[in-house]
């Protein structure tokens, strides 16, 4: 699903974003990035959304390579993976339901499908009932699901969360945790980065290990060690 | 594809009412740049008809001797007939100049006992003739002093109509260029607002269209709208100036006929017969100027 084969990320003057970086990702994991901040984690996440380019090496999704992807190909890359962020990234003068419509939308979809797939989004993040609030008249963990629904509406092969829980407490951090662990279920490969410790002990799956731009350590059903 | 068109009109209409003094202060720039532009063609109207009414009424009035041999009177019309620059000659014979005199100055009866004491007609044959723009009369009157009648011509009446045609041109001249750079200049301010325009409209929707470019927004659906709102204000400006101009015309076009003589100018019928043109022009004109700049201002702070 996800390969990364000899990735490099250097940063002008000579700021080192990722060194060297081999990983392979299977349909349908979950797998977390971790480690301290500026070790390279979200370079990583940005990677695969093509937010960034890399240095050196080859970036594939699914077998397309995005290494050199041309600028009219990153839209359609971008609807096959969805992002959630720690800031969570929503306009705050459209309701929950205009939100995750939006997404849709700016994609050409059509009103009658909008129509069918926001709601039953909504209802998968238990938002269903606060479709015609606003972000700021939702809780920190309910603007994330609003997120991480407007994510979900392409049916994305990925979901890529860069600190999705960052901005939250514990009970709401737990939450989101499930919604993932509920959404990787469905078969969506989920790519998480974050440096909360109870996070990723409590997931007991894959952990990658991120320090200094290079990957120290890769364990199925690791634990935070750092 | 009706529907992303559809949406990209929507935005673009929301980015036009979410900003809407900045949407006024650029129609009225532009507004003001189009009707400058109107102005200077109805100044040129204007001007045509003038020059043409002053010099519909050019004549060289040519006065022979009380004497003079009516075949050469003949030989000089049938001459200045044939020149180009002549668009008629009107011959007044002596007792006609005379009875005309005496109708003249019927109230001065000096001038008339003067007449009387002169006991024969002073007056001589005269040609009237008109030109058909006042730069031909330098060479009518070069073409009197031919040798074939030249002694027989007293005088030749010719005032100084092509000055007052100069004047008229100057005058206008010099109003058409400083409408021409008071346009350059309002054109200019209307690109530097339009510019500002899209920069804040780009800025105001940096996060929306950072979301967009987050789930997958083509570069150009989020271009468009930008452009969309270009064509908007474009649209609406050349509206309100033909909203402006065809009653102010009709305002303005009774003065002027009283000052050419009746129906002259024909101001309001020559916008009609050619506003197609005349405003299509200026909508395409502007609305390539304008999404250029809008253009610039997407190259240079919009980046998808």
């Amino acid at each position: 699903m996800i390969h990364f084969k000899n990735v490099s990320k250097f940063y002008p003057p000579d700021v080192i974003g990722l060194d060297t970086v081999n990983l392979r990702v299977e349909p349908g994991e979950f797998i977390s990035i971790v480690g301290q901040s500026g070790t390279g984690k979200s370079t990583l996440a940005k990677l695969l959304f093509a937010e960034e380019r890399p240095s050196k090496g080859t970036v594939e999704i699914g077998g397309w390579d995005i290494t050199k992807i041309s600028p009219n190909d990153v839209p359609l890359l971008r609807r096959q993976i969805g992002v959630v962020f720690q800031d969570f990234k929503l306009l705050q003068k459209k309701t929950v339901y205009e939100n995750v419509a939006f997404a849709l939308q700016v994609a050409g979809i059509p009103s009658v499908r909008v129509r069918e797939v926001v709601p039953r989004v909504l209802s998968i993040v238990g938002l269903d009932d606060k479709s015609h609030r606003f972000p700021q008249q939702l809780s920190g963990g309910e603007q994330q699901r609003v997120a991480i629904a407007r994510a979900l509406v392409h049916q994305p092969k990925i979901l890529v969360a860069d600190e999705p829980t960052g901005n939250l407490d514990t009970l709401n951090s737990r939450d989101i945790l499930e919604l993932l662990k509920k959404i990787n279920e469905f078969g969506t490969t989920v790519v998480l980065v974050t440096h909360d410790h109870e996070i990723v002990n409590r997931l007991k799956r894959r952990v990658i290990t991120l320090d200094g731009g290079k990957i120290v350590s890769d364990v199925e059903e690791g634990r935070y060690k750092l | 594809m009706l529907t992303s068109t559809y949406r990209i009109i929507k935005f673009a209409f929301q980015n036009f009412w979410r900003n809407i003094w900045l949407s006024v202060i650029t129609i009225s720039m532009l507004v003001l740049t189009l009707l400058t532009i109107n102005i200077l063609l109805v100044l040129n109207r204007v001007t045509d008809q003038a020059i043409s009414f002053v010099e519909n009424r050019i004549e060289v009035s040519v006065y022979f001797n009380e004497n003079a041999d009516p075949a050469k009177v003949t030989d000089a019309l049938t001459y200045l007939r044939t020149l180009p620059q002549v668009k008629d000659v009107q011959e007044i014979y002596a007792d006609d100049a005379l009875v005309a005199f005496k109708q003249r100055h019927a109230g001065d009866q000096a001038i008339l006992s003067s007449l009387d004491e002169l006991g024969k007609n002073p007056f001589g044959p005269t040609l009237i003739i008109k030109a058909h723009s006042a730069k031909d009369f330098d060479a009518i009157i070069a073409a009197l002093d031919n040798p074939r009648f030249r002694d027989a011509i007293r005088q030749k009446d010719f005032s100084d109509y092509q000055s007052i045609v100069s004047k008229i041109r100057q005058t206008t001249d010099e109003i058409r260029t400083g409408g021409i750079v008071l346009s350059a200049i309002f054109f200019l301010i209307a690109l530097l607002i339009i510019f500002n325009t899209v920069r804040v409209a780009i800025f105001i929707h940096r996060e929306e269209i950072g979301i967009m470019r987050l789930v997958g927004a083509s570069s150009n659906f989020i271009r468009m709208p930008f452009l969309v709102e270009t064509i908007i204000l474009s649209l609406l400006s050349i509206l309100i100036v033909i909203a402006i101009v065809y009653p102010t015309l009709a305002f303005i076009e009774p003065k002027f006929n009283q000052y050419f003589g009746s129906g002259t100018t024909g101001l309001v019928s020559y916008f009609e017969q050619h506003g197609l043109l005349i405003f299509g022009a200026q909508f395409l004109a502007l609305l390539v100027v304008t999404m250029g700049s809008t253009a610039l201002a997407m190259r240079k702070h919009l980046k998808v």
